[in-house]
């Protein structure tokens, strides 16, 4: 099918969204809460395009708005960009010490009303893209908590959770670094949990908790030896060269 | 039977809170022990809308209408009225606005230019009974659709009377049945949304708790002409005796074979569920409401496919709003002619309003559709209470706006409170006064949605929170001109922004108080003051030495003791002690009071 | 020691009570909200383990329910008193003066809202309209409306109940 970004006619895939099929074809629309793999939440409302289907237009979310034949989208319009640089300037006025806003309220060129910055920076704008990352995993140890300004990311109770594995997918999507993650010698520490830490059998770094390869055997049925991503990387690199060897 | 006497006794919320069960017992009691020839049936009623003046009792056929009756009342009325046929003058009604006592309560200026389809029969029956219902032409709807109309008929004749969800939004009913009806994708829903979250309105409890079978039979009636075999009420957790009467006539309606398999013999099956809400505002937006009803948090979803195509368990649904069902049986029963008399064009049909805030008749009325504002509020409420000063009228809750006097001609529907800025919303209509300030009410409401905002959208949630912010600082004297550009500015990021209809209307408080009230915000920034006394920073009370009598209440009622002053000589109020409560103001008999600007400290 | 069993003995019970509660429901996700109502009716609250309970029944992540849970606000992770006073704070009663209620309330019991007495005997709560708008300022004790209340009203019914706690 046939859609129109910014005036530019694209060949859309049927099921994809608007933000997909602009990401293929290297339009730009910014979204924080955005990651590929995951489901479209439309919590961050970065990615706001303008679409007209007949003669109605409406701002609709393009993470999750779905391709349809004939759109017509533009992604930067005036009122658009209004409303994105609102919302860099809301985020700012939560997070004034974090890094990540720091540097989009600069993109953005945003005028600060300085007497409404929040006095306690949080450093979570609350795109949820940890809770999804932590339910795909079947895990479901945080999750959204409370409601309207009270809505946080947290474990029930803020305790320690059983259900977590300490595998560290909510940190690594993280976009602003919110979640905390230390690590000791031979432990980690992550939502009030401190885990043990399990060494890659050949290059001897710590590079998992003990919860997480259990789930993962569990999940798998079976044993699974204990080599890091990089260790893991290698060994299929040098098989691949042992197997073209033996082509030539 | 029409020669047997009818006491009846009305057990609505409001009435029950002026403990009006005990006099309906006692009616019981004593009836019950007296020797009287026939003997008068009691019977507890829904609201009859007049609250304020509640306990209701009526007395049928002699039409004889009493008002604040105490259970040490009851006695006297049996003796003089139902043994003698004497009317007790001291319990009749006083009209304000005529100053008349008053017999029949149907005759008040309250009642007289009411017109009543969906509240037509609370107060007049029994909502427990499904007799009652029935004897009033209930269930006759469903008779006729099940007996003499296709599907596809009852579909044209809903879309015909142009009905629109009463609910707030307006949506033609007829359209969205019809739409619904058209998918092949079974099973289908029907859902009534009882989760009435607007602050200031009750009509929705009102109708579950007096008169639930009409919003059974206005649901059976959609599942036969869409097509559904399942329905869901989503009631207020609050709402107690709207569940209970409910839930009685769910059985009931059952019993008589309204509900169930093979209904009525017709073939049809359909049964209802009662789900009880969480608490939570924003569950009355459809997408939230059903998340709630399959167990999930009342998170909007984006609703770029409809729920009438794929709604509850992502199935055709149909949802309504309490009043728009009990409109559907007359619909019905007397034809989308007879209900296009009703009202204005595209606008046909009645509203019902909650008429309260400072008002002298506070309570529950249906007027037809186009009703102006100031009939509403100057005739049926008898005007501003204490005849202050009329200021503005509230409506459509937390997503409407406030109208001004300027405005008070404005015709009552869907389209002229929409293009005012305001909106219908449920229908609560709630009144201002002189001393209600403007600026206060913009905060209150952002306040109000900040705790109900779901949290979802960036723009609801922070958005709504700098607002509140920037008006609880003009509150309190910190505001700045310049906050007022920032304040309109964002509010045109939340409406455009935000996923769902909370945060897409929630600007609508704060932008019709900025347009029709900015003189009362720059009063407050540039100078320190509030007109209307409220907000305490901003507020000092001095007394008018001409109109000062010495009467001393004002230093009476002082919990401070900042007032000062000999009998018959002028009073003065010590400002390092006042706390601005506002006692003394409220409490002088001649007005002497006056609200001066705050005596700031910056 | 004693203190201890009596409280372990308590926890027993409560699982007891929320087990009879979860068996009224078929084991499906849809009625994780009426299940915590019921639970919030039993106890006024809803207490940590009942939360586990009511996971384990649904086969639904304990941080599901602990998001329903704090979503809804007919819901409370806070044991409350014996009387909840739930003040009315809808447009009708705000503007008719319900922050003067509240006052009187919170002077007269010493708490703020959310709180409970030390005695345990009452709450306060504030609350988004009630639906009994025409008798604003409008509170609410244990679902008995009192209508039209003025500060002193406030203190005759809080004495009213004091009093009736010593007989």
């Amino acid at each position: 099918m046939k859609v129109e970004i910014n005036g530019k006619m694209l060949n859309a895939n049927e099921g994809e969204t608007i933000l997909e099929l602009a990401k293929r074809n290297d339009i730009n629309i910014p979204s924080l809460c955005h990651k590929k793999g995951f489901d479209g939440l439309g919590r961050c409302r970065m990615c706001l395009v303008e679409i007209k289907e007949g003669h109605r237009t409406k701002l609709v979310s393009s993470c999750v708005y779905p391709v349809k034949d004939e759109l017509k989208v533009q992604t930067h319009t005036d009122e658009i960009i209004k409303i994105r640089k609102d919302i860099v300037m809301l985020m700012y006025l939560k997070s004034p010490k974090n890094k990540y806003v720091q540097k989009l309220a600069e993109e953005y060129e945003i005028m600060i009303p300085e007497k409404y910055v929040q006095k306690i920076s949080d450093d979570c704008i609350l795109c949820g893209l940890c809770v999804e990352a932590c339910r795909e995993l079947g895990t479901s140890a945080i999750s959204m908590v409370n409601r309207g300004t009270g809505k946080k990311v947290s474990t029930p109770y803020d305790d320690e959770s059983k259900d977590c594995i300490g595998c560290g997918s909510c940190a690594e999507v993280c976009p602003t670094n919110a979640i905390t993650m230390t690590e000791n010698e031979n432990t980690r520490t992550i939502w009030n949990r401190t885990f043990e830490l399990v060494s890659c059998e050949i290059c001897g770094k710590n590079y998992t908790t003990l919860e997480t390869l259990k789930y993962s055997e569990n999940l798998l049925g079976q044993k699974i030896e204990c080599i890091c991503d990089e260790c893991k990387k290698k060994i299929t690199a040098a098989t691949f060269k042992e197997s073209f060897k033996n082509i030539y | 039977m029409s020669s047997q006497r009818q006491i009846l006794v009305c057990c609505g919320t409001g009435c029950l809170a002026n403990n009006s069960y005990e006099v309906y017992l006692k009616f019981k009691d004593l009836i019950s022990n007296k020797e009287i020839q026939i003997k008068p049936i009691i019977k507890p009623t829904g609201c009859n809308g007049l609250c304020e003046k509640g306990p209701v009792v009526k007395i049928l056929p002699d039409n004889i209408s009493y008002f604040k009756v105490k259970a040490e009342d009851v006695e006297e009325i049996i003796e003089e009225t139902i043994v003698k046929g004497k009317i007790i003058d001291r319990l009749l009604y006083f009209d304000t606005n005529t100053k008349n006592k008053i017999t029949d309560h149907k005759n008040a200026t309250f009642y007289k230019n009411q017109h009543k389809i969906a509240i037509r029969n609370i107060g007049e029956i029994d909502p427990s009974k499904i007799e009652d219902y029935i004897e009033r032409d209930g269930y006759a709807a469903l008779k006729k659709v099940l007996f003499t109309m296709k599907p596809e008929e009852v579909l044209e004749q809903v879309d015909k009377s142009n009905l629109r969800g009463r609910g707030g939004g307006g949506f033609p009913t007829g359209l969205k049945w019809k739409t619904c009806a058209k998918y092949n994708h079974y099973p289908k829903y029907v859902i009534c949304n009882g989760d009435e979250g607007d602050p200031g309105a009750f009509m929705d409890r009102s109708i579950m708790e007096g008169d639930p079978n009409t919003v059974i039979e206005g649901m059976i009636i959609c599942a036969y002409a869409i097509g559904a075999n399942q329905g869901y009420l989503y009631i207020r957790d609050e709402y107690e005796l709207a569940r209970k009467n409910m839930q009685i006539a769910i059985n009931s309606a059952r019993e008589y074979g309204y509900l169930g398999k093979n209904i009525l013999g017709r073939g049809l099956n359909f049964d209802l569920e009662i789900v009880r809400g969480g608490g939570a505002f924003v569950c009355g937006e459809s997408s939230a409401l059903m998340a709630s009803i399959q167990g999930k948090v009342g998170e909007p979803r984006a609703k770029y496919i409809r729920s009438v195509e794929r709604g509850l368990w992502d199935q055709p649904t149909i949802l309504n709003n309490v009043e728009t069902w009990a409109n559907i049986p007359p619909i019905i029963s007397y034809g989308p002619d007879w209900f296009k008399e009703i009202g204005i064009k595209n606008n046909f049909g009645t509203k019902v309003f909650s008429l309260v805030g400072k008002v002298k008749n506070t309570g529950l009325v249906e007027v037809p559709m186009g009703s102006s504002l100031r009939s509403l509020v100057f005739e049926i409420g008898g005007g501003v209470i204490k005849d202050k000063k009329f200021k503005a009228v509230q409506t459509g809750g937390p997503s409407g706006g406030c109208i001004p006097k300027e405005h008070l001609d404005i015709s009552l529907d869907f389209d002229s409170l929409n293009e005012i800025g305001s909106m219908m919303g449920s229908g609560g209509v709630i009144v201002m006064d002189e001393n209600t300030c403007m600026v206060e009410v913009a905060r209150y409401y952002m306040e109000f949605l900040s705790e109900e905002s779901c949290g979802k959208c960036t723009t609801c949630r922070e958005g709504i929170k700098l607002m509140l912010d920037i008006l609880t600082n003009i509150t309190k004297g910190n505001g700045k001109e310049e906050d007022l550009d920032l304040l309109l500015g964002i509010c045109d990021t939340v409406e455009k922004g935000s996923l769902c209809g909370l945060g897409q209307t929630a600007p609508n408080p704060v932008r019709t108080t900025i347009k029709f009230f900015r003189d009362e915000y720059l009063e407050h920034i540039n100078n320190h003051k509030c007109p209307a006394g409220v907000c305490k920073n901003l507020t000092s009370y001095q007394i008018n030495s001409e109109a000062c009598i010495g009467c001393g209440i004002c230093k009476k009622k002082c919990p401070v003791d900042a007032i000062t002053g000999e009998n018959k000589k002028l009073h003065v109020i010590h400002q390092d002690i006042c706390i601005t409560c506002g006692e003394c103001y409220e409490n002088c008999p001649t007005n002497a009071i006056e609200i001066g600007g705050g005596i700031f400290e910056s | 020691m004693t203190e201890v069993i009596a409280l372990e003995t308590k926890t027993e019970m409560s699982i007891q009570n929320t087990k009879k509660i979860l068996e009224k429901y078929p084991k499906d996700k849809r009625y994780t909200l009426a299940i915590l109502q019921d639970i919030q009716r039993n106890y006024d609250y809803i207490p940590k383990e009942a939360i586990w309970e009511v996971s384990n029944y649904i086969e639904s992540p304990l941080s599901e329910v602990y998001t329903i849970a704090t979503f809804y606000k007919a819901l409370s992770l806070k044991p409350k008193g014996k009387y909840v006073i739930k003040v009315c704070n809808g447009t009708a009663c705000h503007i008719r003066g319900s922050d003067k209620v509240l006052d009187a309330i919170k002077s007269s019991l010493n708490i703020q809202p959310g709180e409970t007495s030390e005695d345990g005997l009452f709450s306060i709560e504030i609350v988004n309209c009630v639906g009994a708008c025409a008798l604003a300022p409008v509170m609410v004790i244990n679902d008995k409306y009192y209508g039209n209340m003025t500060k002193d009203k406030v203190h005759q019914v809080l004495d009213e109940i004091r009093r009736s706690q010593n007989e």
